[in-house]
């Protein structure tokens, strides 16, 4: 449990008693976990005489004899008066203060200090808040927590991936993502595929989805590069630093055992509003094959000269012709379906845990085990996931401490594909009047063969169920092991050594299968591929802490760590399933196979010195050098530096009696950090043929045994040299009303240079890009936190609190002659970081406008595009960067009853939505279910007068359709709109049984809701669905798998 | 205690410094899974493959059969092409065309520094010949279509980021001295080896090559036509090149690991129908070939033809080509067209009778193309009949029309360059029907946008992309 505190620190002053006349000597003890406390105040109760406990939580404090009381104070202890009543040993176990917002923090490298000595941002979620509605997505479940942070999840697929950015982007096509350090252990927390273009295939999963939120007891996200600095060159992302259950939080005594249990409902969160008057079909007539609805109307097929009945002896009836292929009767009267909730059923999300930990006076224990298993709202996906923990800690001796964290995770995720690959292309876009759920998917006795209302490359989401498989399954280990010493070198110095030696490996399998049959590629096709990876990891540091008189206090930090990985991958191609029904890679005409290695190894030595004063001032300063391997020779040692300064105010004389200011704190800081690049020599590849028309690979080497290469697409520029960010943060923190009222500001400037990309270059020049330094990023971050406990009473509480964030994230410079960078999608639209706009932006085909921005119309009459808009150049047409997030958390509790809600609010930004276009170029969406009314589109004409060119009616009834599907399809820029949102992230109600249910077993119940969309600006779909696991999560949509929302109850008993 | 301290911290120290040297990280970043260099031959097979495939057999091809009505576009991009609406001057269309080219040209000039003097395989004359061949076919490709394109700047990658345009008739020099170049290098005697099962074209056979750089040779000799006509030289060089089908340069599929682009485009897309206007020429002539080009969709068992410049936006609606099979080889240059070359330069010279005889082996070499399977004897009944008549009432027009109807379907960007060509010198003998023609024929295919994006050198000249309604290539008459 973390401890929370507030209060203002009261312990200054240390007149010694001139007459005192008796010693009184003792050991202040935290009853959390048992830990000695340094630095307690303690005085004589109505007197200046006073102390402060040493690191050992010691004291000796000479008093009159006429002293009665001893008062100890702390900062986040419940403050205590202790009758001396003729005792010299008085030992004192403290409490922790129930109403905290901020004690003592992890920091960088496992480095515990006092939350007010810090010079620079760090939040702290704890258990509860993590674990409240049972999201089995750790990033999921820090959503709207953290202020400064931007979470992006890009579906509600099983397992879906996540973008995770604290205070924006650095990198335009690296990494982004914060260092995750488990129990002191750095580990991989990145997809270990990229999804390319993210335009074909399935999503591919964060690593992070491995740790399971449920044995978390605490994070601190340590934001800026000042907080983060020593971990050096993977540090310039910020770290989440993560704590799991060890016991060591608990009251020395007897095991405890906590057992959970969590079931959630989970539905698609969207429906997408239909238009359900017109058939399938083109310019107004049935066609039984037709994409598009722009058929006749519903009601009507019967009419049809061709399929309808009226005139073939079925009156009110038409014929189905897949029906026919079905070999089923194609007569059939007209109705109307909505595909979209027919196919989606409900998904359910079970987890149970159990956890055994125990507290003994020598150490402590946790073992763990939990196990997740979800079956997605989109049939075949799911995922099981297995969590193994075990945490131990022993003191040997008064000088030794070992212990060892170890977690294993075996993890199963199925999953469908999107956009061009879009499994459920149909789902979202089958024609109201076409029953994509009943009719067969399959021709009688062929089950590979395919029946689908459309042409083209998208396979019958049913026919996918049973014949194609995305699959990740991934098993890991990771843990470490440590040694300490700690030793007192004199009275107020001590030594602390401290050996760490840790693992992070895992096995990934990924299997990607278009079965026989599948309209992407006839015959099949079938991808195993899969990666090992190992990461060691080795850390020593030494510790010299000296207590320098009562009011200096120095600490020095130096340390060695080597940082090896190690990994090795297959790909397995095979293509051309030589017959139906058995979509394995024995079963395919055309086998390749690919093997890749490679190595990294970061060597760094650092060091950090603080120095505080009076508990007011506290300087902090870091360094470090780093080795990477992956950078070019002669280009491989950075140093960086950090420092950071903390005042607080609050214990200036004339600020510390105010009654209504009980904290201010005014910090500052200032850091430089890294990131290397992939540095290799240039190399000649096996040339592969895809994207552009291609689905699959229609040539594919070796042919006939001839293999060919041909010089890398990508060439290093050797004169690679790290990406560098120079920022500085400041900020305060106020509370006030005795703590009820609280504010945190922040403001951060990164200034991030030499970006190491991609540089595309000019196809003119032969190559495709050349990975070099170019470039410059600022960032500019408002974070503000504001807590409040407006009601706290012993029986009612109320918390409220709001996490606002605005990031500012520009993109100044490119490297010379590069107007911007290819992140994803296509040639258009496609998203990019371009100058002079914010990261990342949408790029593609836009309005033709005049000077004034309006949308001008061709005035051609006779034209079949007269009065339409008309598609001009390629440009920016929407920013994806949101203006502002504001998250807010709120907790009521009465007696045993807690309610708890987290809302965020996500204002501006741009996404493209490309099934929103579709379903209008399909003429599905409701937008377009008024075919027979005039229309004028809004825009102006070349002379600049507003647009009165009326076009549809009787007269002109296909104009609808044409602006639709034949222009406005052309039109990217007609895909894009704003994605401004408000969501209850979670709402949960929690009771906790008043009486132990069984002797010491106590339980408690909740019931919960995950995900409600309360507004968007988005029409027909949620605006957190997206496609590709890269920096452009969040900005593309087609196809993608929906969201969900999610309801559920919970159950636990602890003994 | 303090010693045994001492021991391990110096030791980590010592540790830490062995851990992270120089030649310890140069082998941690070995790249193990690429090698760093190979030979030409490696190279080159590519280079022939990609050519044939990503170059002369797709998007360009695609394109140009929408332009010339080989095909309707009905779907997706091609029926933006169809309608003129988008596509014809986007700067993405062709890009993946445009970077294809150049990555070829950058591939040829690693492999033609290797075999030059001063070069790892200095003497290796023959595949420095069949570089050469393919450099100038690839750089004939890209100015055919785009015009005026970098070539002089371009290649260095790193160096030159924004390459300058040079002007087509400078790139047509260009053309023709690496195909001399070509002619000299192929009959020098070589010590390497033949490049054998690495060129999947000729199997390494520098004879057959240097028939193909002649045959180059009359085809763009025959382009500069309205610039400057020269038939005398076109026959002289077409006589050089091949005698039979069997000699022609073609990339050919095996259905399994290669497939045939048209092929592909239809499985993997269904953008095409047939083109009413092809269908039209075709019945006219009763020609048998009406016959075996279409077929009914597999989907919706239509056969329907669909109106040239306005189809409905729709798959299944129409039938489908019945020649675009798995193994419809790609003609880089086929027998039929020199033949074809010869012919019109027969015409042109006021040789009716050799242009007879030509033509003849022309069509009967279509006729034979492994997706037609006509045998001689429909050729010659064909020949008699139907095309006899017409050549001699309008000898020009039923060579050039024989001709469109025999590239049908893989050869449809000669066919653009043809009727380009045919336009610019006055003879306006095929005839289109897309009535959007009257304003928005594609006189050219716009840059690719790698370069309209990061080249302001290209930039400028793309515009806004609407210049290629409006603007010819210098050899039909423009300026750029």
């Amino acid at each position: 449990m973390r401890k929370f505190t507030f209060l203002l620190v009261c312990m200054l002053f240390t007149v010694q008693a001139m007459f005192a006349q008796r010693t009184i000597t003792g050991i202040v003890t935290n009853a959390d976990d048992g830990s000695d406390i340094p630095g307690v105040s303690v005085r004589v109760k109505g007197t200046a005489i006073g102390t402060v406990t040493d690191l050992n939580g010691k004291y000796a404090l000479s008093v009159p004899d006429d002293a009665l009381t001893l008062v100890f104070s702390f900062v986040g202890m419940v403050t205590q008066e202790v009758a001396i009543s003729g005792r010299t040993v008085i030992n004192v176990v403290m409490q922790p203060e129930v109403l905290d917002i901020e004690g003592v923090v992890v920091t960088a490298l496992g480095i515990s200090r006092e939350s007010k000595s810090l010079g620079y941002a760090v939040q702290s979620v704890d258990n509860q808040d993590i674990a409240r509605t049972g999201n089995v997505s750790l990033l999921g479940s820090l959503q709207g927590k953290v202020a400064g942070i931007d979470i992006k999840p890009s579906s509600g697929m099983p397992g879906a991936s996540s973008q995770f950015q604290i205070r924006g982007a650095r990198s335009f096509t690296g990494n982004n993502a914060p260092l995750y350090v488990v129990d002191g252990m750095p580990i991989a927390s990145n997809p270990i595929y990229s999804t390319g273009n993210s335009v074909t295939g399935a999503d591919i999963s964060n690593r992070a989805i491995d740790i399971n939120p449920a044995d978390i007891e605490s994070i601190e996200v340590l934001k800026g590069q000042a907080a983060a600095a020593l971990y050096g060159i993977r540090a310039s992302n910020g770290v989440i630093i993560i704590t799991t259950k060890s016991g060591k939080n608990l009251q020395v005594g007897r095991p405890v055992v906590t057992i959970g249990h969590n079931s959630s409902f989970d539905v698609v969160s969207r429906t997408p509003d239909y238009q359900t008057i017109y058939s399938q079909g083109t310019n107004g007539n049935y066609a039984y094959n037709a994409s598009t609805s722009w058929g006749t109307k519903i009601i009507d097929l019967p009419k049809d000269p061709t399929f309808g009945g009226d005139n073939n002896g079925k009156p009110g009836m038409y014929r189905v012709f897949q029906l026919e292929q079905a070999g089923l009767d194609p007569w059939v009267y007209p109705a109307v379906y909505n595909n979209w909730d027919d196919y989606f059923r409900t998904g359910y999300t079970m987890t149970n845990t159990i956890n055994v930990s125990q507290a003994t006076s020598g150490g402590n224990f946790s073992l763990g085990f939990s196990n997740t298993d979800q079956t997605g709202i989109a049939l075949n996906t799911g995922m099981t996931r297995y969590n193994v923990r075990a945490n131990a800690e022993r003191k040997l001796n008064s000088y030794f401490d070992v212990g060892f964290s170890a977690n294993y995770s075996d993890i199963n995720i199925d999953k469908l594909s999107g956009a061009n690959d879009g499994s459920l292309a149909g789902v979202l876009s089958a024609p109201s009047s076409y029953n994509l759920k009943e009719i067969p998917y399959h021709w009688p006795g062929e089950p590979t063969r395919q029946i689908y209302y459309r042409g083209g490359s998208f396979d019958n989401a049913y026919w996918v169920e049973h014949n194609n498989t995305f699959n990740e399954k991934t098993g890991r280990f990771f843990g470490n092991a440590f040694v300490s010493f700690k030793t007192d070198i004199a009275n107020n110095m001590n030594l602390k050594l401290r050996y760490q030696l840790g693992a992070d490996n895992y096995t990934t399998h990924l299997q990607d299968i278009f079965g026989y049959g599948s309209r992407n590629n006839s015959q099949g096709e079938i991808d195993n591929y899969g990666t090992t990876s190992t990461i060691f990891n080795s850390l020593f540091t030494a510790s010299f802490d000296w207590l320098i008189n009562e009011d200096f206090d120095f600490n020095f930090l130096v340390g060695n760590e080597l940082n090896h990985s190690n990994s090795k991958g297959y790909s397995d191609n095979g293509q051309n399933f030589i017959f139906p029904g058995w979509n394995h890679i024995n079963n395919a005409s055309v086998v390749s196979a690919d093997e890749f290695q490679w190595a990294n190894r970061t060597v760094g030595v650092f060091g950090s010195l603080s120095l505080s004063w009076k508990s007011m001032i506290y300087l902090n300063a870091t360094g470090r050098n780093d080795v990477v391997s992956t950078m070019p020779r002669g280009n491989r040692t950075f140093f960086y530096p950090s420092a950071s300064l903390s005042f607080v105010a609050s214990e200036l004389e004339p600020l510390k009696n105010l009654g209504w200011l009980s904290f201010a704190k005014l910090r500052t800081s200032y850091a430089e950090v890294g990131q290397a690049g992939n540095y290799y020599e240039n190399y000649f590849v096996t040339p592969t043929y895809s994207g552009g028309f291609w689905l699959g690979e229609p040539i594919k080497y070796p042919i006939g045994g001839v293999r060919a290469y041909i010089p890398s697409y990508s060439l290093y520029d050797p004169n690679l040299k790290p990406q560098n960010t120079s920022s500085y943060e400041f900020g305060f923190d106020l509370k006030f009303l005795n703590n009820r009222l609280g504010i945190d500001y922040t403001y951060s400037k990164q200034n991030i240079t030499d970006q190491i990309f991609p540089v595309p270059l000019a196809g003119s020049t032969g190559s495709g890009q050349l990975i070099m330094n170019g470039g410059a990023v600022t960032t500019d971050v408002h974070e503000i936190i504001l807590y409040t406990a407006p009601v706290r009473t012993s029986d009612f509480q109320w918390d409220l609190n709001f996490n606002f964030t605005k990031i500012t994230n520009m993109v100044d410079k490119l490297a010379s002659g590069v107007e911007s960078i290819f992140l994803g999608g296509f040639v258009t639209p496609q998203v990019r970081a371009g100058i002079g706009n914010t990261f990342p932006v949408i790029y593609g085909t836009s309005f033709v406008r005049d000077d004034n921005g309006n949308i001008v119309v061709i005035d051609n009459p006779g034209a079949w595009d007269h009065g339409f808009p008309m598609p001009g150049e390629p440009a920016v047409i929407g920013e994806v960067s949101p203006d502002f997030i504001l998250g807010g958390t709120t907790a009521f509790s009465y007696k045993s009853v807690s309610l708890s809600a987290v809302f965020e609010w996500k204002q501006g930004g741009h996404m493209y939505s490309g099934s929103n276009g579709l379903l209008d170029l399909y003429g599905m969406s409701k937008v377009t279910e008024d075919r027979e009314s005039t229309f004028i589109f809004k825009g102006v004409k070349d002379d600049g007068t507003p647009n009165d060119i009326v076009r549809g009616g009787p007269t002109d009834p296909l104009a609808i359709q044409k602006l639709y599907s034949d222009r406005l399809g052309d039109i990217d820029e007609f895909y894009v709109h704003e994605n401004s949102f408000v969501k209850l992230r979670e709402i949960a109600l929690k009771y906790k049984l008043p009486k132990n249910i069984y002797k010491t077993a106590t339980a408690g119940i909740s019931v919960f809701a995950r995900n409600i969309l309360i507004w968007s600006a988005l029409r027909n779909l949620d605006p957190e669905t997206s496609q590709g696991n890269t920096n452009m999560g969040g900005a593309f949509e087609r196809f993608s798998l929906p969201q969900t929302t999610s309801y559920g109850f919970s159950l636990d008993i602890t003994f | 205690m303090r010693k045994i301290l001492n021991i391990l911290l110096s030791g980590l120290l010592v540790f830490a410094f062995w851990s992270c040297s120089e030649d310890i990280m140069d082998d941690i970043n070995k790249n193990v899974n690429d090698p760093t260099d190979v030979a030409s031959r490696l190279i080159i097979t590519d280079v022939i493959t990609s050519t044939a495939f990503n170059i002369t057999g797709s998007d360009l091809a695609f394109y140009a059969s929408v332009y010339m009505e080989h095909n309707v576009g009905s779907y997706g991009q091609s029926y933006s092409a169809e309608i003129r609406s988008g596509e014809p001057i986007s700067a993405t269309t062709y890009n993946n065309s445009w970077n294809s080219m150049y990555r070829n040209l950058a591939d040829l000039k690693v492999i033609i520094n290797k075999c030059s003097p001063e070069g790892s395989e200095e003497g290796n004359y023959h595949t420095l010949g069949i570089a050469q061949i393919l450099n100038a076919y690839i750089l004939a490709m890209l100015t055919d279509l785009m015009g005026d394109v970098p070539w002089t700047e371009a290649l260095q990658p790193g160096e030159i980021f924004t390459p300058k345009i040079d002007k087509q008739e400078d790139i047509y020099k260009v053309v023709f001295q690496l195909l001399d170049d070509a002619i000299e290098n192929l009959g020098k005697e070589t010590t390497f080896p033949s490049l054998g099962s690495q060129d999947f074209i000729y199997g390494g056979n520098a004879k057959l090559w240097l028939q193909t750089a002649y045959g180059l040779k009359a085809r763009y000799t025959m382009r500069l036509s309205f610039k400057n006509p020269n038939y005398d030289e076109v026959i002289a060089l077409a006589d050089q090149s091949y005698k039979s089908a069997a000699d022609q340069c073609q990339f050919k599929y095996n259905a399994s690991t290669t497939f045939s682009p048209f092929y592909r485009f239809f499985t993997d897309r269904d953008y095409f129908a047939p083109s009413q206007s092809l269908s039209d020429k075709l019945t006219n002539r009763n020609d048998p070939r009406v016959n075996i080009f279409w077929k009914e969709h597999p989907d919706t068992g239509s056969s329907e033809f669909a109106p040239n410049g306005s189809p409905e936006n729709i798959q299944g609606k129409y039938g489908v080509s019945a020649i675009s099979i798995p193994t419809a080889p790609t003609y880089l240059l086929s027998y039929h067209e020199i033949e074809f070359l010869k012919a019109e330069a027969y015409v042109r010279s006021g040789n009716n009778d050799a242009a007879k005889t030509a033509l003849k082996k022309a069509i009967t070499a279509a006729f034979q193309k492994v997706n037609i399977g006509l045998t001689a004897d429909d050729a010659d009944a064909y020949f008699d009949s139907e095309v006899l008549p017409k050549f001699t009432a309008d000898p020009l027009s039923e060579v050039m029309n024989q001709k469109y109807i025999a590239f049908f379907e893989e050869e449809a960007v000669e066919a653009y360059n043809d009727y380009r060509r045919l336009i610019a010198m006055g003879n306006n003998v095929i005839v289109l029907a897309n009535p959007l023609n009257a304003n928005q024929f594609v006189q050219r295919y716009t840059y690719g946008a790698s370069d309209v994006t990061t080249n302001y050198n290209v930039h400028e000249a793309y515009g806004d992309g609407t210049y290629v309604y409006t603007e010819k290539v210098w050899w039909a008459g423009g300026t750029r």
